[in-house]
């Protein structure tokens, strides 16, 4: 086991190096900030003059293994952009970007869950079939549409809740919902499933024919045994958590590392995204590194049953 | 676990086949229907609503903020929206599907490799890969369903991956290894038609999500060119006006509830085959 | 005892609630973060907001336009290359330590180090030298005669030398310390920066306790901020967003022409804008008025050139462009090989999307064939500033030099030497060198009459509307927007 952790551990690390690395490369070929940073008026002398003080001009090569050096160093460097050390301008989105996704995380698997869990219950009646309407519904509406929607009836005409930016919990609300219901479908679903294989399982048939009532045995046995499947995709979801966020962020006006992605792509500034990267890129894969691990801690059925 | 439970006439008897098929014909005679050109714009008329008359004509679900017929675009974008989610599921399914096969059957090496290269894809961010798509390939269709192609591919990757590696210890594949079949002909013709079931729910739901994705590239200003009208750069144009002109974006936005329901449903009665032949 | 405590608290509320100064803050919600408050440093329009707020200029403009003073009371033009400007005296800086003219030197010179890097340098580096003579004046001296540089100082923002000094570069631009009407208090990164009113300030300070500007990137949020309370002014919206304002008694719609243009950048290298016909024919094609009337609305109005009314260099009795689309036809039917060549139109995600299609669809109907590609705004960049053989046949921009002199805009469209610029004509050049050196304002004037004359004849560019600036606001708060986009606080007021 520890052979294996260190071995999937060392290969996760060469994966977010290769992250890093493809990311350093590829964003350069996008052309570079200096023309962004400049007013209108300036001339190829200027632009020139700027990419010289950005160290701009020097092979892209000398770049990158400056930059390695930096890293090792925990150096990441300044942002060209907004004249401020990198590690000061990220840190601060740290903890807005873990309350959003904890908040949508919360939506997403407090309600899923129990609408899944219902959803395999009532399969095949009506019940059923008008919650996954409702959840399909949410599902297919574009997080810049529902956002700007609810801003408006609870932001704007009903005044129950701040209509953007952060500060208070009642600011975490609507952007959490707004991101939550892209993941939420995917949670009914996959309890739904994972609860429907349970059902038909040799013990909760015969503990169904002895007459163990349904709420003890959802409580007992399917949800303990379901939550393998529910686990393992959490680790898929969260990056496309991250990606959501960029739109919900944007339409909230909430001050998140999804937001910065944006902002800093649009402005090439290089260093603001690799460093945004290097920390998703650490995320991600170790999420899926411990959800690998669980597979492995279970029967290989378990894997196809969280996949899909 | 095979499709052989599949016939036409059952796929038919579903009614979201229906919708999903009458999208599709609304979508390939489009310029037979459409009552106006769907990128006339007309700047006396922006911005009446559903039912509005102008010189005889009538715009049944309104006009856009150019003064464009919504029905027009929305029939129009049908074909956008429809043609960016099939190609891109066709492309990343292949793509994914191939490199996780592979993975899952080769091992060692090559499985440490390919899926590594799945974790590096799953963690760059999608938003960077469109930015920087556009930025050196420039604008448009093709380049929107390469970015869709790019970010989603991995996801095939990993289910292939773990419908392989559950299949590839069967006695059946173990004897056609043994009697020299090429690793290429083991996985077409034993392996791909076992997995390919779990897939096709995928393929299904990525469908509906393909669509709303290339939304969110309108959205952001790295989708399908304007004046081209798809679902989704209807909803970003129309956003803006959800409290003065809510039927931009209704129509559209019911249009793509319908096919993310149909599809989400085709996709759920592949999965109850699936589950109900183990 | 327990009534007269009430009446007491009673008596005390009453007092505070009809005292005048109750309690005035501001939110604005701007589209973007400040991506610096260091003035020297940074320069794009968020930025701008902030800290025009916390720093003084050397001079001003007033809202009317004229250039009027603020850290220079009087000034005099010594010679050609030297301008001598008087220093306010009692100016000081929020940390205390007064604003001397060793400051107004020490801001002339930090900005145009070419090592400090500022990227404003090409707007200063005309001035070659600064010192103090006299006590309390300074003369600036520049490389040659420099008409433009008056309007280039009413960008010029005075920093305290010692403070910049001690503090550095990163901690100046994280806590800036300037003389303005209000001093820095916080910059929560990413949300918010907020000020708060400076008591001792030299002018008028402004009716706000505090201020405060957020960074909300949705247009449609800020307009839902502005009608939900949480906002009390927001930039950069357009009339149809707008339109959900009037309906609201709490709000209203400030708006106000510019000195910023939006015209159609042509490659004159390729075809089919190779040709006079092509061109003239995408002229014709053009509906201006339609486009200000009918889609933009907020004030816009169209232009015969690559100026406005509000810069110096306009050519007021220039006539109109003429719009019309039969004879446009006649053109490109002439030529139809040529007009049917494709045409790639570039724009960016920033500008407004309504107006490029709407050019698009105009030159479609005439016989072009016109396709809109949109990147994001460094790609955009760098295709519009590219050579000629890489650039797209048609751009859309808007162009504002803050500066109010044609110098700002039509220099860097037309002059050869120009990244922006397609022509290449040397009758030009040598008349846009000669307004840019000359301090006779006649032979300017007459200068750029001729530029504008050239560019209206042979379409060199296709200069369609002065812009508008349109800024949503609470009913009570009175402010006056000016043709170059300023906003302080100090000339705002609150109406009860």
């Amino acid at each position: 086991m520890v052979r294996f952790l260190l071995n999937r551990g060392g290969q996760a690390l060469i994966a977010v190096f290769g992250v890093v690395t493809l990311v350093f490369f590829i964003q350069r070929l996008s052309g570079d900030p200096t023309a962004l940073l400049l007013p209108e008026t300036a001339t190829q002398a200027d632009i020139e003059a700027m990419r010289v003080t950005l160290g701009l001009d020097r092979p892209m090569i000398v770049q990158y293994f400056a930059f390695l050096g930096d890293l090792i160093r925990f150096d990441l460097g300044r942002s060209y952009v907004q004249n401020a050390d990198v590690w000061d301008i990220i840190s601060s989105r740290i903890p807005r970007t873990l309350q959003l996704a904890g908040g949508a995380m919360a939506v997403a698997l407090l309600i899923g869950v129990p609408v899944g869990v219902i959803m395999a219950l009532t399969r095949g009646r009506r019940i059923s079939k008008a919650l996954m309407w409702l959840i399909l519904a949410f599902q297919s509406m574009p997080t810049f549409w529902s956002g700007i929607t609810m801003i408006l009836v609870f932001g704007v005409w009903l005044r129950w809740l701040p209509s953007s930016g952060t500060g208070t919990f009642a600011h975490l609300i609507m952007p959490s919902i707004a991101l939550g219901l892209l993941s939420l479908a995917t949670y009914a679903r996959i309890t739904r499933s994972a609860v429907l294989d349970e059902l038909s399982k040799d013990y909760v048939r015969s503990a169904r024919a002895r007459g163990v009532e349904t709420g003890r045995l959802v409580r007992h046995h399917l949800m303990r045994n379901s939550l393998i499947p529910i686990i393992s995709i959490t680790a898929l979801e969260l990056s496309q958590l991250l990606a959501g966020a960029v739109i919900v962020e944007t339409v909230f006006a909430w001050p998140g590392l999804g937001l910065l992605t944006v902002q800093s792509i649009a402005a090439r500034d290089f260093l603001v995204v690799q460093a945004i990267v290097l920390l998703g890129a650490f995320v991600t894969i170790f999420a899926n590194v411990a959800a690998d691990i669980l597979y492995s801690a279970v029967d290989p059925r378990v894997r196809l049953a969280g996949k899909t | 676990m095979t499709l052989k439970r599949f016939s036409l006439s059952g796929f038919l008897s579903l009614w979201p086949a229906w919708i999903l098929l009458s999208l599709v014909v609304a979508a390939l005679f489009a310029p037979a229907i459409v009552p106006f050109d769907p990128d006339r714009q007309n700047l006396l008329a922006r911005l009446k609503p559903p039912g509005f008359e102008s010189r005889g004509a009538a715009y049944f679900l309104g006009s856009d903020e150019l003064g464009r017929d919504v029905l027009s675009r929305l029939i129009y974008g049908a074909r956008i929206s429809l043609a960016v989610a099939a190609l891109s599921v066709i492309l990343s399914g292949a793509v994914g599907i191939l490199v996780g096969m592979a993975a899952g059957y080769l091992r060692g090496w090559s499985e440490t490799i390919l899926m590594r290269l799945v974790d590096i894809f799953l963690s760059i961010p999608a938003i960077l890969l469109a930015i920087i798509t556009v930025a050196v390939l420039g604008p448009g269709f093709i380049n929107v369903i390469l970015v869709l192609a790019l970010t989603r591919w991995p996801r095939y990757a990993r289910v292939a991956y773990g419908q392989t590696l559950a299949i590839a210890d069967r006695p059946f594949v173990q004897l056609a290894r043994a009697m020299g079949s090429s690793p290429w002909r083991v996985l077409a013709i034993h392996i791909l038609p076992n997995i390919i079931g779990p897939l096709m729910v995928v393929a299904t739901l990525e469908f509906g999500l393909m669509v709303l994705f290339e939304a969110g590239l309108s959205f952001l200003g790295l989708g399908v060119q304007p004046p081209t009208a798809s679902w989704g750069s209807m909803m970003s144009s129309g956003r803006n006006y959800i409290a003065t002109a809510w039927w931009i974006t209704m129509f559209p936005g019911i249009a793509l509830f319908l096919l993310v329901l149909s599809a989400n449903l085709i996709g759920d009665r592949f999965s109850d085959h699936i589950g109900d032949g183990k | 005892m327990k009534h007269t405590m009430k009446g007491l608290l009673g008596a005390v509320a009453m007092i505070a609630f009809t005292l005048p100064a109750y309690a005035a803050d501001i939110t604005v919600d701007l589209a973007g973060e400040p991506s610096s408050l260091d003035p020297h440093l940074q320069w794009n329009p968020d930025s701008y907001y902030v800290y025009r707020n916390i720093f003084d200029n050397l001079l001003t403009r007033s809202n009317a336009g004229e250039i009027v003073p603020q850290i220079a009371t009087s000034w005099t033009q010594l010679s050609e290359t030297e301008l001598e400007l008087t220093i306010r005296e009692g100016v000081t800086f929020h940390d205390g330590s007064s604003l001397t003219p060793e400051d107004v030197v020490f801001s002339v010179k930090r900005i145009t180090d070419p090592e400090f890097g500022s990227p404003q340098l090409g707007q200063f580096n005309q001035i070659t030298d600064a010192k103090v003579v006299d006590g309390n004046k300074v003369v600036l001296t520049t490389a040659g005669a420099y008409p433009a540089l008056m309007a280039q100082l009413v960008k010029l923002s005075i920093v305290p030398q010692k403070v910049v000094e001690a503090m550095g570069k990163d901690a100046f631009n994280a806590a800036p310390v300037g003389s303005g009407p209000y001093k820095f208090n916080d910059w929560s990164r990413g949300v918010a920066v907020s000020l708060t009113r400076n008591d001792a300030y030299w002018g008028d300070a402004g009716p706000f306790d505090n201020a405060t500007f957020r960074a909300v990137p949705d247009a449609a949020t800020r307009v839902a901020d502005l009608l939900a309370g949480t906002a009390d002014l927001v930039v950069s919206i357009d009339a149809d967003a707008g339109a959900q304002l009037s309906s609201n008694a709490d709000v209203k719609l400030l708006s106000a022409p510019t000195e910023r243009v939006g015209y159609m950048g042509l490659n004159l290298d390729k075809a089919p804008f190779n040709d006079l016909d092509m061109r003239k024919a995408a002229s014709l094609a053009i509906d201006r008025l339609g486009i200000t009337e009918g889609l933009l609305q907020a004030g816009e109005v169209p232009v015969s050139q690559m100026a406005t009314p509000a810069h110096f260099g306009y050519s007021a009795d220039l006539p109109l462009f003429d719009f019309d689309p039969e004879k446009a036809k006649q053109l490109t039917s002439a030529k139809a090989d040529l007009a049917a060549t494709p045409i790639e139109l570039a724009t960016a995600p920033v500008f407004d999307q309504r107006i490029v299609q709407a050019v698009q669809q105009m030159l479609n109907d005439v016989g072009f064939n016109v396709s809109i590609s949109m990147t994001d705004m460094p790609t955009y960049l760098g295709i519009v500033r590219s050579e000629p053989s890489e650039n797209s046949e048609l751009s859309f921009g808007r162009w504002s030099c803050a500066c109010q002199d044609a110098d700002g805009i039509i220099y860097p469209t037309l002059h050869s030497d120009s990244a922006w610029s397609r022509v290449n004509l040397p009758e030009i050049d040598a008349l846009l060198e000669e307004a840019r050196v000359s301090l006779d304002p006649a032979v300017r004037q007459a200068a750029y009459d001729k530029v504008n004359e050239m560019v209206r004849e042979n379409y060199y560019l296709l200069p369609m509307y002065q812009a508008a600036v349109l800024y949503g606001a609470a009913a009570d708060l009175e402010f006056d927007p000016t043709a170059n986009e300023s906003m302080f606080l100090n000339r705002m007021s609150i109406v009860e």
